[in-house]
């Protein structure tokens, strides 16, 4: 199974992608805390790529039944300038306590609630690829 | 994506206590609204803020940013504020963000009530 969208930058746009991993997600027989988990993930990936991205993003799903544990997996990509994924802090609640901005939650929020991520980032192509295994470690 | 507009409710439930039903997306249209709503009843002497997201399935973390505003703002005036009926994985990324060193959750509303105004029937 994959699935493939190509979307603009407009208000709410990453809610598609929720949604379709709500489908996928439910097809393969993702309980429904793991898949409101992967939605968050995705909805944090989507609007990274939305504000650092610079235009269309794509994200692609595909099952990944190979090996033991059948797994969804995400990758959301975007034509932006890049960043070092090694320099990206993990965010924390003490950092954003009694500060003004209390943004930089995406990736903290991708790298808590999926299962393996992986961040490939050069100038002109940003992939984020998130996988979820279908049901917990045994 | 209509269906994932923020619907809210709010009420004064008790003399200083405030309930605030959001129902909805949260980011950061949805957490403005609750951000609204909850200075609407701070300023009509709610000290204590309970939000119910009995409805509430999808949130991004600029939406929960906003909530970590009202959550700071309560704090300054020695308010408090609690949450119930949230999904794990919202229950989870509070606690990645740090709500919950701050705010109280309850599983329901039947249990704040009780807790934060010990009367099951108001």
């Amino acid at each position: 199974m994959e699935v493939v969208l190509h979307l603009p930058v407009v208000p709410n746009v990453e809610l598609v992608a929720a949604k379709a991993v709500e489908t996928v997600g439910s097809a393969l027989g993702m309980d429904r805390t793991r898949i409101e988990a992967t939605s968050v993930a995705i909805v944090e990936a989507c609007l990274n790529a939305m504000e650092h991205g610079g235009g269309q993003m794509v994200v692609r799903m595909s099952t990944d039944a190979l090996g033991a544990r059948p797994s969804l997996v995400i990758e959301v990509e975007d034509q932006g300038q890049g960043f070092d994924p090694e320099l990206a802090p993990r965010n924390s609640a003490s950092r954003v306590h009694g500060c003004t901005s209390k943004r930089g939650w995406g990736l903290t929020l991708i790298r808590e609630l999926m299962d393996e991520v992986q961040i490939r980032s050069n100038p002109g192509r940003t992939l984020v690829r998130m996988r979820k295994y279908v049901e917990n470690a045994p | 994506m209509n269906d994932e507009q923020i619907r809210l409710q709010k009420d004064v439930v008790a003399e200083g206590y405030g309930v605030i039903s959001a129902a909805g997306y949260i980011n950061n249209e949805g957490g403005q609204a609750i951000a609204d709503a909850a200075t609407e009843l701070i300023g009509r002497g709610c000290g204590t803020l309970l939000i119910d997201l009995d409805g509430t399935r999808i949130i991004n973390s600029i939406g929960v940013s906003i909530l970590l505003e009202i959550m700071e703002k309560l704090l300054e005036d020695n308010g408090r504020l609690a949450f119930c009926n949230l999904t794990p994985t919202i229950s989870k990324t509070f606690e990645i963000m740090g709500l919950v060193q701050y705010a109280t959750i309850y599983p329901d509303r039947d249990a704040a009530y009780s807790a934060l105004i010990g009367d099951r029937s108001v």
